[in-house]
């Protein structure tokens, strides 16, 4: 690849940086790459990054009692521009006093009505697309923004700092590498301009997804030595099965909670702090495990998180309920009492020096499930989510994996779509194998009244 | 001072109108056409009190009208029907007014209501009836101020244009947002470091 086409994906691609890359995609080990994917980092992005890594440094930690004036003021200037907000909060609205009163907003309303939550006069030119898990249930497309996502990288060094570390920077380097352990996920090699052309490759460790298996696997982790790894809990289980010689910084378990077993085996089998880190697609990076205190630490001061009871009004300090965001940084997403569909308390915890850090305690809602096809590997809830939904009109699912091995799907189709159980049996059976037992359903009532668990499985989640 | 007429006195005016105020206007832009404008506005004028000659600003602007402003220059005569009510000649006073109103204040009308509607549909009729009293700053009969101007912006052509206009403008963006969205390059994405 020149220079020239480099620039297309990586607009401030260097030539020690282009041969970092071409290092990653062309070792003798690499994987069986399906995508090269860019950062589209521009320079005055790094500029952004810069001013909010400073913002980060001196930003005081979200406070006690409602909302501070920034975020008011945030809110308001954003009602301005987003039409469903402004259908929403009254002209005139006090919002320091009416908070609690505020609408809230959910996946349902990004899935209904995204035309309404972009800011209206916000320029289209850079705008990309998340579809993210839908292990909740349902599937999403996020609008998002090559800066946001070069933001979080920020705060990836926050949460490294609070460990006394540092990412791994400049060309010829692999800053990180993201694990999955999935039947089908894009796999590609990548540069983090964030990083000074630090490069970044995403890997399946499934054995189909190598040329030799997942010996290549081994030794092209060990090769490249990434100076931290992530993955959900699920693909960190597999890094220690497989036996993996990493040497990383730091692992960082992402997008499902992490059992408190599993991290403590991959810290003691890689002699590394592992970062619980919760992060979602609407909301990029929320909060993160710290040393010194328990749960988690909020990480952005450019969100501001309550806790919200059924009715979106605040829990009492400490209580538990549903997290809920305002504010963001994705310009094609601002979040205004968002709710993210996880549960946790939130209280302020005393650090050293006297000063009070939030923290998210306690939280759940994302629970690590894996089902385990015949032959014993796993099956990851998002292959299950994308069997069921990619090729049917489903509009609610329940997936269910007993202690035999035996599945259930119950499924809600969408209305006067018609739905062949036959046809969705042969999807799942393409995961779990020919001789799985397993049966569909349909239930039209499905998810009507009360909430829907969308997956269960009996076997254990990743315990290490 | 005799007071203003109830809005019905002059709708009804309009609905009178007749068929030689409908005729093709003549101007630069439409030669062929029946009816000199400019001499139906000067006499018009003359009959409110204000005779002589039309201001030099007025002069030649009817006759120098582009093919394009054809509506204009017919709204403009049914209009001058209408300034020509009884009333509106016995106060004497309205003549620079009604000037005003027909040199400028009918091309937004225009621009979205032919001329025949002004006559045969009650609503517009309404409309270019109570515009000319808001013209005049005067209060219809029988109606406090803000009734009147409540009523004429619930009428109002333009203003429901121009909601029309966001509402389209709204839907061009929800479009263009949604083939963004769908665009190969839009699911190409970014790299992340993590998976969320």
């Amino acid at each position: 690849m020149d220079l020239d086409a480099a620039r297309q994906l990586f607009p401030l691609v260097t030539v020690e940086g282009l041969r970092g890359l071409e290092r990653i995609r062309q070792h003798p080990s690499a994987p069986r790459f399906t995508h090269l994917i860019g950062d589209h980092v521009r320079a005055e992005d790094l500029h952004a990054v810069d001013a909010f890594r400073g913002a980060l440094a001196s930003a005081p930690p979200q406070p006690r009692g409602g909302p501070p004036p920034p975020v008011l003021e945030w809110v308001s200037r954003m009602r301005a521009r987003v039409p469903r907000w402004r259908a929403l909060i009254p002209e005139g609205s006090a919002l320091e006093r009416d908070w609690a009163r505020l609408p809230t907003l959910r996946r349902e309303d990004v899935a209904a009505h995204v035309e309404e939550l972009v800011p209206e006069d916000e320029p289209l030119e850079r705008l990309i697309v998340y579809e993210t898990s839908g292990t909740t249930g349902h599937a999403l497309r996020v609008p998002h923004h090559p800066l946001a996502v070069a933001l979080t990288h920020a705060l990836a060094e926050r949460a490294l700092a609070w460990h006394g570390l540092e990412v791994l920077q400049g060309p010829g380097a692999v800053a990180c590498m993201n694990l999955r352990a999935q039947a089908s996920v894009w796999v590609y090699p990548s540069l983090f301009s964030v990083w000074r052309g630090a490069g970044f490759a995403r890997l399946n460790l499934v054995p189909h997804a190598w040329p030799d298996g997942l010996a290549a696997a081994r030794r092209f982790v060990e090769a490249l030595a990434p100076g931290f790894l992530s993955g959900d809990p699920i693909s960190l289980a597999e890094l220690l099965r497989l036996e993996v010689p990493a040497r990383p910084a730091a692992l960082f378990s992402t997008a499902v909670a992490l059992a408190a077993p599993l991290g403590a085996a991959l810290s003691a089998r890689f002699g590394c702090p592992v970062i619980d880190w919760y992060s979602t697609t609407e909301t990029g990076p929320v909060a993160c495990t710290r040393p010194g205190g328990e749960g988690m630490a909020l990480l952005a001061p450019d969100l501001y998180v309550e806790i919200l009871d059924q009715e979106g009004l605040p829990v009492p300090e400490g209580a538990r309920g549903e997290i809920a965001v305002t504010g963001g940084r994705n310009p094609y997403l601002p979040l205004l009492r968002y709710r993210t569909g996880d549960f946790a308390r939130l209280l302020w915890a005393p650090r050293e020096g006297g000063t009070l850090e939030p923290r998210l305690v306690d939280l759940e809602g994302r629970a690590a499930v894996v089902f385990r096809a015949e032959d014993g590997s796993p099956v990851s809830p998002v292959d299950v989510g994308r069997a069921l939904r990619h090729r049917f009109a489903v509009v609610q699912h329940a997936f269910e994996q007993r202690a035999d091995g035996s599945c259930l799907a119950v499924l809600r189709p969408a209305g006067g779509v018609p739905l062949d159980p036959a046809q969705v049996e042969a999807e799942l059976r393409a995961l779990f194998g020919p001789l799985a037992r397993i049966e569909v359903r349909t239930d039209p009532d499905l998810g009507a009244g009360e909430k829907v668990v969308p997956y269960r499985s009996a076997f254990p989640a990743a315990s290490g | 001072m005799i007071a203003a007429p109830v809005v019905e006195h002059l709708t009804r005016r309009l609905a009178e109108c007749p068929a030689e105020f409908l005729l093709e206007p003549r101007s630069a832009g439409t030669p062929g056409g029946q009816v000199d404008v400019e001499a139906v506005v000067a006499d018009l004028l003359a009959d409110l009190g204000l005779p002589g000659r039309l201001p030099a600003k007025a002069v030649g602007s009817w006759a120098r009208a582009p093919a394009a402003d054809r509506n204009l220059l017919r709204v403009t005569l049914v209009a001058a029907w209408l300034c020509h009510d009884p009333w509106l000649r016995s106060e004497r006073r309205f003549g620079l007014p009604v000037l005003r109103w027909l040199a400028g204040g009918l091309r937004p009308l225009a621009g979205l209501v032919t001329a025949e509607l002004f006559v045969t549909d009650a609503d517009r009729r309404e409309e270019l009836a109570r515009a000319l009293l808001d013209a005049l700053g005067v209060t219809p009969g029988g109606e406090s101020r803000a009734q009147a101007a409540d009523r004429l912006r619930a009428l109002s052509s333009v203003e429901r244009a121009l909601v029309l206009r966001d509402t389209r403008a709204q839907a061009e963006r929800a479009r263009k947002l949604r083939e963004q969205m769908a665009s190969e390059r839009a699911a190409q994405a970014a790299a992340r470091y993590s998976s969320e």
